[in-house]
């Protein structure tokens, strides 16, 4: 194996870079997913009041503010040792489905799409969103557009501004719905629901009624028996806000099933020397390395998981995509990392139909919004599932509610080993001595980590626009062979 | 015909030190600005997300920090969108370059800024957990705000 050292000239940071070396013989010998390290988080909380977390802890992403805002605020409520109002309640999850609507609509359309729609192997230059559009029709991207525009402007609406909402407060909310707002919303919702169920024909018309790719999906390649997890209701259903936590094994039998105060028990972190990311595992089954199966703590939380480690759906409509997931792909649990895609979609209509269930409820408008907290802080965790998998807030405070000890554990983080993994197994299965890397080849390599949805804008926003992956491919002398994704100025 | 209608938006993450100072050239023009036909705002949001923003306005002025290959901390380009048209991969891991979301929101007939002119800081850390930028940056903050409000003049 060859020493790995990072070209300084390319380690531009605010980037996720995966480096995959190959032996003497031109095969894959070894593969990593590395993020840069951000430094001083735990220092920059601490000292700060509890109560401005989410505030802050929302300004370390500029993709999923929400999600980070309703973990903070959640373990603001554990912290104080409050309980929210019912109507509290049903209004934060009403503003977490509306952005589940805007996340999930984006991964699908700008991500997934190109790779199905447009062919893994299609031209570079035809293989995004504008491709798309100028194959599937003008008519979707307008009603993608407008998905994510209607959806945010109920995030504007509740959380006052359109970015970094300031709705959260230990105990409750800072502003309800009044009965003209909410016939808004439930027209968005009704909206959202008919663009959830085109996504899902879309999907059908394109990847499940084209052999090739349902080959591909369910090939070995894109596949990895691992455990899952998820949060769920009371009755093991599918919940993107609130529940315990449940883990399943890889043959899809509960694992563990636990409150967020007991994340500690059942994950641990496990360091490598070459990252600067921990990857977290199942404590209960330790770490056995970067493999898969029931022996190994390897897990992975994602839109897949989270059906995995469910029993269904609260929903009519995504119940009945779930079924159907399911029932094509040969039963619970579902291996296939690249049918994350179409699980995403059945949260996305879940989320829409959730939207529009909450946006009827009669507590909707109640002007009950929140409890006071009385209680002396101390020590808080919150869990909610973001878009691309689960998020844990963890905080220590003094009696004032100053924070002495904050952790997270994000949800591109839970993935790592896993990503690690399914690169490597892709990477192998394509890479074949003497066999040319194309761009179409390098292209489903990518398309290994892409449902996955990573989050690596944690990490930073410069120009241009987006946090960066790059994929680079050595030879046995630590050459560089060939590399993808630059994304600087020329 | 009504006023010409113009955006000035900085971009950036207020707590990674130097990605913060497009947020912070644009707070400083908040202050100096006055004109009822010039918004000014702040956001972290990049991708599709910009584009939410940007409708509705016949102009826009886009304040972000960059990092190049050889670029020398404090540096500032003047550039037109285009300049990131060097990729058009699916590569970043959530969203479009702005390239091509301009493009895209173009395409289904989204009333976007006839001209778009970005103002780019080149940085060194943004890293580390911080609300300051390092010395270089933090001495081309007032140089990039005569710039922008210069540009306004030539509009």
């Amino acid at each position: 194996m060859k020493k790995i050292t990072i070209d300084p000239i390319t380690r531009l940071e605010g980037h996720g870079k995966i480096e995959i070396f190959l032996n003497d013989a031109g095969e894959v010998e070894n593969s990593y997913f590395q993020v840069p390290e951000l430094r001083g988080f735990e220092k920059f909380c601490e000292g700060r009041l509890a109560e401005d977390m989410p505030q802050i802890t929302q300004r370390i992403c500029g993709v999923c503010p929400e999600a980070h805002h309703m973990a903070s605020t959640k373990t603001l409520d554990a912290l104080f040792h409050v309980e929210p109002p019912s109507p509290a309640k049903k209004l934060r999850e009403l503003f977490y489905s509306a952005f589940y609507v805007t996340d999930h609509t984006t991964h699908f359309y700008i991500l997934a799409g190109p790779d199905f729609i447009m062919g893994p192997e299609a031209p570079v230059a035809e293989r995004n969103i504008l491709g798309v559009i100028a194959k599937v029709g003008l008519e979707l991207g307008g009603a993608v557009i407008n998905a994510r525009m209607q959806n945010h402007r109920i995030i504007h609406m509740l959380g006052g501004r359109a970015v970094h909402p300031v709705f959260g407060l230990p105990g409750g909310v800072s502003k309800g719905l009044n009965e003209e707002e909410r016939r808004e919303v439930e027209q968005i919702a009704k909206d959202s629901v008919e663009f959830a169920k085109l996504s899902l024909k879309v999907f059908d018309d394109i990847v499940l009624k084209n052999k090739e790719y349902v080959d591909m999906i369910v090939s070995d390649a894109y596949t990895h028996r691992t455990y899952y997890m998820g949060l769920v209701d009371e009755k093991n259903r599918v919940n993107f806000y609130d529940g315990k936590v449940r883990v399943v094994d890889p043959d899809g039998k509960e694992f563990a099933k636990y409150a967020p105060r007991e994340y500690l028990d059942h994950v641990a972190e496990h360091v490598e020397p070459w990252s600067y990311m921990k990857f977290p595992y199942l404590k209960k089954i330790g770490w056995k390395g970067f493999v898969d199966g029931k022996d190994s703590g390897v897990f992975r939380a994602t839109p897949l998981s989270r059906l995995n480690a469910a029993d269904g759906m609260t929903t009519p409509l995504a119940q009945e995509a779930y079924e159907r997931f399911y029932s094509t792909l040969g039963g619970k649990p579902v291996h296939h990392t690249l049918a994350t895609h179409w699980a995403r979609l059945v949260e996305l209509l879940y989320a829409a139909e959730r939207l529009l269930e909450l946006s009827q409820d009669p507590e909707i408008t109640s002007p009950n919004i929140r409890t006071i907290p009385t209680a002396t802080p101390d020590e808080g965790v919150g869990i909610v599932e973001a878009p691309r998998g689960t998020l844990t807030h963890h905080y220590i405070t003094d009696e004032r509610g100053v924070i002495k000890k904050a952790n997270l554990i994000v949800a591109t983080v839970n993935n790592a080993a896993a990503v690690n993994m399914s690169v490597k197994k892709a990477a192998m299965a394509l890479i074949k001595p003497g066999k040319e890397i194309t761009e179409g080849l390098l292209n489903r390599i990518e398309m290994a980590w892409r449902p996955y949805d990573l989050c690596l804008a944690c990490a930073t926003h410069s120009l241009p626009g987006q946090a960066p992956m790059e994929v680079v491919i050595y030879n046995s002398k630590g050459e560089v062979v060939e590399r993808l994704g630059r994304h600087l100025l020329p | 015909m009504g006023k010409t209608k113009t955006l000035i938006l900085g971009l950036g993450n207020s707590l990674l030190s130097d990605d913060g100072v497009g947020l912070t050239i644009a707070a400083e023009l908040k202050n100096r600005l006055n004109e009822s036909d010039i918004t000014v705002m702040e956001t972290s949001v990049a991708g599709l997300s910009l584009l939410d923003l940007l409708v509705g306005y016949d102009r826009a002025i886009i304040i972000d920090a960059i990092q190049t290959l050889d670029g020398k901390p404090g540096q500032i380009y003047r550039l037109d969108p285009e300049a990131f048209d060097t990729t058009r991969r699916t590569i970043s891991p959530h969203d479009v370059n702005f390239t091509t979301a301009l493009e895209f929101g173009k395409k289904v007939g989204l009333p976007l800024p006839q001209e778009i002119v970005i103002f780019a800081i080149e940085v060194s850390d943004v890293s580390t957990f911080s609300e300051e930028c390092t010395p270089q940056v933090t001495r081309a903050i007032p140089t990039c705000v005569e710039m922008v409000l210069q540009e306004l003049k030539r509009w």
